[in-house]
């Protein structure tokens, strides 16, 4: 249970971070929480000869949102802020719930939602309803800034779309639509400190009579390697009035488009089951809530 | 490589020799000697190596040391008063009969200590959620859940912080 030999690094600016990820390359790892990394080397799984500890950088951290146009949200920022920031409970309701189930107290007081991104686990809690609002994230180096959609970022377990030299920096989620509304859940073995077995979030934007959906999206984690955003549950429901009976066909729809595996967590054949229990439950909530914006 | 690094443990300033490899846990129990932090399972699970580090409650099992310099850390020895009276919290677990062994209290009472920092009055669901990262194998939580219940109505009507 000990960590092998490494330099330490600690900039305290965006450019001293990136010259130091640059020159370092692959033989570095970011540290920002720490609560994947330290493990994944607690277990030997990696033996980084340098650690650049991005925790002392400000313009990485904090959340910003500005009417009209949306928030952003710096990689660095813990997810006990996310978690406790009241613009995100208002405006991306969904990512509130979200970082509220992540792992314990003590780990939201320290892990990053950059971290929850870049470890890209298929049972990650922040990546879904991120996807969800279409949120995309800078990705910067010493030659510059880049932006990628998320869902494009993760890649599968344990990958993204990181190349050397670069680091995450930023989340931008677009300001939600008018009669809008986001839930996010998810259903594991018990109700604390679990690994999904699956998870969703379904983000709604209602037209004005408050009865014909307008827009949707549905993203489902844990349920195949990266985020899955469900083609056909829109396809169901975009353009027509909401009810039960579209619902239903949806949630189906939703299983079959899941590609769960079996592990210690759960069957296929489970995942399957739940992500249709999940799907019922989101889109009525998110129905009800966006009638009431 | 050693280095000496700054740590600032209970108000008091600790000059140690680490190497960044260095866990907060094992630097605080064995370079600075306070022993009321525990180490159970080095990974994060238990929640019994549980410190405050600049109010917020922190893992120190997977926090590097040498990364806490110009923090404030706050452990279990910190609660007590200069004149050795315990803190309301620590008091109400004594007087709730909510520590057995008595491994876990420490981290316990640190996490409870920055819940009720946040939330004075928290609902029985609110405190269960709130020490879900703590593991005690003694207790069976109810006890635990009524000091910290207990603990808040103290520090809310006498204003203790
Ligand atoms: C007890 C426990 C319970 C947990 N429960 C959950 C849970 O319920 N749900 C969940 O989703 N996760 C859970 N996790 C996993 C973990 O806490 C999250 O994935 C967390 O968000 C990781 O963030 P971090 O800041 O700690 O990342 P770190 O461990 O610091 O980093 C993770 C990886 O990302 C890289 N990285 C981090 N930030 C950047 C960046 N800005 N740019 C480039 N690379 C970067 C690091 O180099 C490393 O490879 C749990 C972990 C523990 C220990
Ligand atoms: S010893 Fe740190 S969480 Fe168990
Ligand atoms: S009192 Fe023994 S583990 Fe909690």
């Amino acid at each position: 249970m000990y960590l092998n030999n490494f330099e330490y690094f600690a900039p305290e600016t965006p450019g001293e971070a990136l010259d130091l990820v640059a020159r370092m390359g692959n033989k570095a790892k970011v540290l920002a929480g720490g609560t994947d990394l330290l493990i994944m080397m607690k277990e030997k799984m990696i033996q980084p000869e340098y650690l650049i500890d991005i925790n002392n950088v400000k313009e990485f951290k904090g959340i910003s949102y500005e009417p009209g146009k949306g928030a952003v949200i710096g990689a660095a920022t813990k997810i006990s802020e996310v978690e406790h920031s009241p613009v995100i409970r208002d405006k991306y309701f969904a990512l509130h719930q979200a970082a509220g189930e992540l792992g314990s107290a003590q780990v939201r007081a320290m892990a990053t939602i950059g971290g929850n991104s870049c470890h890209a686990s298929p049972a990650a809690e922040t990546p879904t309803p991120l996807v969800a609002f279409g949120a995309k994230i800078v990705i910067s180096s010493v030659s510059g800034d880049r932006e990628l959609p998320l869902e494009e970022f993760i890649l599968g377990n344990r990958k993204n779309a990181l190349a050397e030299g670069e680091l995450l920096t930023q989340f931008i989620l677009p300001e939600p639509a008018p009669k809008s509304a986001s839930r996010y859940w998810y259903i594991g073995l018990r109700d604390a400190m679990e690994i999904d077995a699956v998870n969703m979030a379904v983000n709604m934007v209602l037209e004005n009579d408050g009865r014909t959906v307008k827009d949707l999206r549905l993203v489902m984690g844990s349920v195949s390697p990266r985020p899955l955003v469900s083609v056909e549950v829109p396809g169901i429901l975009v353009g027509k009035e909401f009810n039960s009976e579209l619902v239903e066909k949806a949630a189906q729809a939703a299983a079959g488009e899941a590609k769960p595996i079996s592990d210690i967590r759960a069957s296929a054949e489970y995942r399957r089951e739940v992500t249709a229990v999940l799907a019922r439950r989101l889109l009525q909530q998110a129905f009800d809530a966006a009638r009431e914006v | 490589m050693k280095q000496l690094i700054e740590l600032t443990i209970n108000n008091r300033v600790y000059e140690v020799p680490v190497s960044p490899k260095d866990l907060l846990a094992d630097v605080i129990r064995d370079k600075v000697g306070l022993t009321g932090t525990k180490k159970g399972c080095g990974q994060g699970d238990c929640g019994a190596c549980t410190v405050l580090i600049d109010g917020n409650p922190v893992l120190s099992c997977l926090t590097l040391a040498i990364a806490c310099q110009g923090r404030k850390i706050t452990t279990i020895e910190g609660l007590v008063a200069e004149d050795g009276q315990l803190h309301p919290i620590q008091q109400a677990y004594v007087d709730h009969g909510a520590v057995q062994c008595g491994f876990c209290t420490p981290g316990m009472i640190l996490t409870s200590k920055a819940l009720l920092d946040r939330n004075p009055k928290p609902s029985e669901e609110e405190i269960k959620r709130g020490i879900s990262g703590n593991i005690c194998r003694c207790t069976g939580y109810k006890k635990i859940v009524e000091a910290i219940f207990a603990a808040g109505e103290t520090i809310s009507t006498e204003g203790v912080k």
